[in-house]
């Protein structure tokens, strides 16, 4: 399957009718740290540049705010198509563009799967200590703390709902059977 | 109606306060709602980045569970999940195979699963005007808010078909019955930078100093927001927040559900209010008219 087709199976999303009009670049709040902006994203899906797009720290700076595609006059979502690129990124095996925003998601889906919920400040402090950012936020954490508003992990127990589904989703999606887009 | 409640992760930690004065809120409006159980995480962006049937199973099996359980509807309060359900349960509905193969996944039926609704859309809708403006307590008349409504009560406005996606008015209306100052102003619907404020938080700072310049701007004295991230981003980098602005200020950053519930009647500590790091008790006591409305009635 041509890239542009798999970004379709993966987001609904069919990146031939973006006419480059530019308003999603206009409006990202991300733009300015993106490499591709969300229009070059779009362009660069329909010309098959898929190592440009999944290499791209724009897919990873994306925070899905959806400004892009409440202002697309084709009723393209951008941030779907930045979405289904970090899961063809993930499944190619390439390091993220972003290698702290990778290491977000992964300790957000670990953390899941112990308890089907995550536990706010296990994935803030896990991530800040991986990235080196964990001593800068110390002094936020103790006032968090002090207002009772960091609550002790629990015990991983109640994730076997989540573990269910993520095993049976991932099982489908890596064993190459059709998703319909 | 049949109301479940599912309040999040975030509800759970970090913003409690905001899952009190949820809570608090509704009791004293007296709409009752049970909480869902067996919820799990909406999966928000990260379910989804793994895979497109993960990004859909994930949330989709809560309002599976919501049906299950009978609710009619979900009430919502964080805008993240929000969207990551709507958004889901659109997109099976519009495609079938796409559904039979989320069912196998999750076990549970999608034919008809509970809509999700945000508590703000709810409570701004016309048919509660009279009962909250007969239920007043306090005079908040003086107080002038801007209402911050972030990325997701809108937008995008095919998945969300709540308010307007580029100038919402719902809060300012809900504002409005308890008798507080929503001013009009330009941030209505930017963004805070969402989960980056734990990897990058200088992008956050960035994003949220757009935010607090537009809203002192306007002569805000607080920001009322209604999603846990805008406030976390809002209220926690304020030091930072400064000194990219190049000037002190302190902007109590408060929950819709806080200012209404307070203007009912209800007291700072049920509202989870101390727990801010902007305390916005202050304000709040230098802003508040006590008056009895029948009183001030007879």
């Amino acid at each position: 399957m041509a890239f542009r087709q798999q970004i379709e199976a993966i987001s609904g999303q069919n990146a031939n009718l973006c006419y480059q009009c530019s308003k999603c670049s206009a409006g990202c709040p991300m733009a300015a740290w993106m490499d591709l902006k969300p229009a070059q994203i779009m362009h660069s899906i329909r010309l098959g540049r898929e190592e440009a797009v999944l290499n791209s720290k724009s897919i990873w700076l994306c925070v899905g705010c959806e400004t892009c595609s409440a202002r697309c006059p084709q009723q393209v979502e951008p941030a779907a198509a930045m979405t289904a690129a970090r899961a063809l990124a993930l499944q190619n095996g390439i390091q993220p563009g972003v290698k702290e925003i990778g290491l977000y998601y992964n300790g957000f889906i670990s953390n899941m799967r112990l308890n089907g919920k995550i536990h706010d400040a296990s994935v803030a402090g896990i991530t800040q200590l991986l990235t080196g950012q964990l001593k800068d936020n110390l002094p936020l954490a103790w006032k968090l703390l002090v207002r009772g508003r960091v609550k002790p992990p629990p015990l991983p127990l109640g994730g076997g709902n989540f573990r269910r589904i993520y095993k049976r989703a991932m099982e489908k999606e890596r064993g190459g059977e059709e998703v319909i887009g | 109606m049949n109301y479940g409640y599912y309040p999040g992760c975030s509800l759970e930690g970090i913003s409690v306060e905001y899952d009190h004065s949820i809570r608090s809120l509704f009791a004293a409006l007296g709409v009752e709602m049970t909480d869902l159980s067996d919820w799990i995480c909406c999966g928000t962006l990260a379910a989804p980045s793994m895979g497109r049937l993960l990004g859909l199973a994930t949330p989709l099996w809560n309002v599976a569970q919501a049906r299950r359980a009978g609710y009619d509807q979900l009430i919502t309060p964080c805008s993240a999940c929000l969207y990551h359900f709507k958004n889901a349960a659109k997109q099976v509905k519009e495609n079938g195979r796409l559904r039979a193969q989320v069912e196998k996944i999750i076990e549970l039926p999608l034919d008809n699963p509970t809509p999700s609704i945000h508590p703000l859309e709810l409570f701004s809708n016309n048919g509660f005007e009279t009962r909250i403006k007969e239920a007043v307590q306090r005079d908040l008349s003086e107080l002038k808010v801007v209402s911050y409504y972030g990325c997701h009560i809108s937008r995008p406005a095919e998945v969300m078909q709540f308010d307007a996606p580029e100038n919402p008015q719902s809060m300012d209306r809900l504002l409005s019955w308890v008798g507080v100052q929503s001013l009009d102003w330009p941030g209505k619907v930017d963004c805070c930078g969402a989960h980056l404020s734990m990897i990058k938080p200088d992008i956050v700072v960035e994003m949220c100093t757009g935010i607090v310049d537009n809203a002192l701007a306007a002569g805000a004295e607080a920001v009322v927001v209604a999603c846990p991230m805008c406030h976390a981003n809002l209220d926690t980098r304020q030091e930072e927040i400064a000194e990219r602005l190049g000037r002190p200020f302190s902007l109590p950053i408060l929950y819709f559900s806080q200012v209404v519930g307070y203007a009912l009647g209800l007291e700072a500590k049920e509202l989870g209010m101390k727990k801010h790091i902007v305390d916005p008790v202050p304000l709040m006591l230098a802003k508040c008219r006590q008056r009895q409305v029948q009183e001030a009635a007879a």
